[in-house]
């Protein structure tokens, strides 16, 4: 059985507006040792009031919140020494250069001066940033914030990170260099990651399962393959070209939905059927100039349940 | 035609819009009407102050003195407000770090500052005008102090109102000391104000420290028991204050600290 670092239990947070607004209700969650979950939903999900109620930014109504085997309402300090958060929406003082910024953030996190400057270094290399370490953050770009953010995360060794949206503000190979430094954590020292983003495939690349949100519930908790498979079909999409009247009678005759385009036709259908599709058109000697089949994808399911609002 | 009319509109009504708030109005009638009493009633009682000996320094050695609790109240207030505008609340108050650390680690750098500055204050005076604000001595060091704790607690209750108000009311981690400036008697005597502010006066930690620091320049007595009233008061104000700041954290948190930046 795997080991839980973090467990959520029925989490609410009701926000005292006039009528009171549910923005987390009843959530319950697990993060397991070594393990990347992804943290997913629609904007308005609850996914940041969540991250906020798990650093202790924001209280919680009921339910609870478990790290480690202790109750995070009652030892925060302990828990928050072994537990971190970084985020491209949040950021740090602007006229502090890259290194005093560290040394700040490093002493929070309980490390000494002698540990934060043996860590930084090596940490900043690997994020492309050790020559600016003298610079204001002020001098840095947005990307290059973001990358200090995840240096500060790092700094403390920590046993558990949360990460709201880390690649948002990256270009994709930097966010590529981000998400293999994520897996080589992971491998190396067993670290369990909590990611919310908003691009589907890093989370199909990077997370061992998905939690997905919907309007303040759990809606969703698997392998984000199986997530993508229990929305969506394949497409198969054919440049048919002069035979597409022909190709939409086989569609229809075979009770698949389909859509055309100019020469193009794109017929939603179940892996399986694929084969016996095709081999009708062959046994009707239509010839298709270009074939491209689309797998279902974690993408397909966030659309789906975006639009279910 | 050099200026646009309507950019120019277009600017009015941008600040226009700031002034929304009952806060903002205040401002256009609250400042001038502080400013004229503290000054108005400084000027009254120097005007009939033809015999009293070290004027200037009485005046240059409250100033000196003004400076502690200002700062003081700064180094708190301004401090948290920069966490604010740097959108750092959440990054610090994600780790470990407690409010109260947070704050005695500002209170801690407050005394270094306010240390330079009292020092840089007395030696331009000392040049300028040739005048030791430390003529008072050794009980310069409890009038410090005093002013230093009420300086502190200031700053925590105006840290409270940029909490519950958000950034609307920064401004207050500013100048929030001078709206008990006129009362607490900085420059001139307790008895020189109408007896409705001498009762709020009595109230104010602050204005037994000035009473105090007049009684020695004048006479070279000190009031034990005005100071221990002054250190009293302060505890008051501390517990008073630090509780207020603890629970506006808490209520704070309960709508997300990340609102307030």
């Amino acid at each position: 059985m795997m080991k839980n670092v973090l467990s959520v239990r029925d989490l609410k947070k009701i926000y005292p507006s006039r009528p009171p607004v549910a923005a987390v209700d009843g959530i319950s969650f697990d993060l397991h040792k070594g393990e990347i979950l992804g943290f997913l939903g629609p904007n308005g999900a609850g996914k940041t009031t969540t991250i906020q109620m798990l650093i202790g930014t924001l209280t919680y109504t009921s339910g609870s919140i478990v790290y480690f085997g202790l109750d995070f309402s009652k030892y925060r300090k302990e828990i928050m020494r072994r537990v971190v958060f970084a985020s491209t929406y949040v950021s740090l003082p602007w006229l502090l250069t890259i290194e005093q910024n560290l040394n700040v953030f490093g002493r929070l996190a309980g490390l000494s001066g002698k540990e934060i400057a043996k860590r930084a270094d090596p940490l900043l290399e690997r994020f492309g940033i050790l020559d600016k370490k003298k610079r204001s953050v002020s001098a840095l770009s947005s990307g290059q914030v973001t990358r200090l953010m995840l240096v500060k995360a790092f700094l403390s060794s920590p046993e558990i990170v949360l990460l709201d949206e880390p690649t948002a503000s990256l270009d994709p190979e930097m966010a590529q260099d981000v998400l293999s430094f994520l897996q080589d954590e992971r491998k190396k020292r067993n670290l369990s990651i909590l990611f919310t983003s908003h691009r589907m495939e890093e989370v199909t690349e990077l997370c061992d399962r998905v939690v997905f949100l919907h309007e303040g519930h759990v809606v969703a908790d698997d392998l984000p393959e199986k997530l993508a498979r229990s929305v969506a079909s394949h497409r198969l999409r054919l440049q048919v070209g002069d035979a597409l009247q022909q190709s939409i009678a086989i569609a229809e005759k075979q009770n698949l939905t389909y859509a055309t385009d100019d020469r193009f036709i794109e017929i939603t259908l179940d892996e399986k059927q694929i084969p016996h599709f095709l081999a009708a058109l062959a046994h009707a000697g239509i010839f298709y100039s270009s074939i491209k089949i689309l797998e279902p994808n974690l993408e397909d399911y966030f659309i789906k349940i975006a639009r279910t609002r | 035609m050099i200026f646009c009319l309507r950019r120019i509109g277009a600017v009015f009504l941008r600040y226009f819009y700031t002034i929304t708030g009952l806060h903002q109005i205040s401002e256009l009638f609250l400042w001038p009407l502080i400013d004229i009493l503290l000054w108005g009633l400084t000027t009254v009682w120097l005007q009939q102050q033809q015999h009293t000996p070290n004027l200037a320094l009485i005046i240059l050695t409250a100033l000196v003195f003004w400076q502690i609790v200002t700062r003081a109240n700064n180094d708190i207030s301004v401090n948290l407000l920069q966490e604010f505008w740097n959108r750092n609340l959440v990054n610090l108050f994600s780790t470990p770090l407690t409010e109260i650390e947070w704050a005695i680690g500002s209170i801690l750098l407050s005394i270094c500052k306010i240390l330079i500055s009292l020092s840089f204050g007395a030696l331009v005076i000392y040049l300028l005008y040739a005048l030791n604000v430390f003529t008072i001595g050794i009980y310069f060091l409890p009038f410090a102090a005093s002013l230093m704790l009420s300086g502190v607690a200031l700053g925590f209750f105006f840290s409270c109102i940029t909490i519950r108000w958000g950034q609307k009311l920064e401004m207050l981690a500013w100048v929030g000391p001078f709206f008990f400036a006129p009362f607490c008697a900085v420059f001139y005597p307790v008895a020189s104000l109408p007896g409705w502010a001498q009762k709020i006066s009595f109230c104010l930690p602050m204005t037994y420290v000035f009473e105090g620091m007049r009684e020695v320049l004048l006479t070279h007595q000190f009031s034990m028991t005005d100071f221990l009233i002054s250190i009293s008061l302060n505890i008051v104000l501390l517990i008073i204050s630090v509780g207020l700041f603890k629970y506006s954290f808490y209520c704070s948190r309960v709508k997300g600290l990340s609102r307030l930046e």
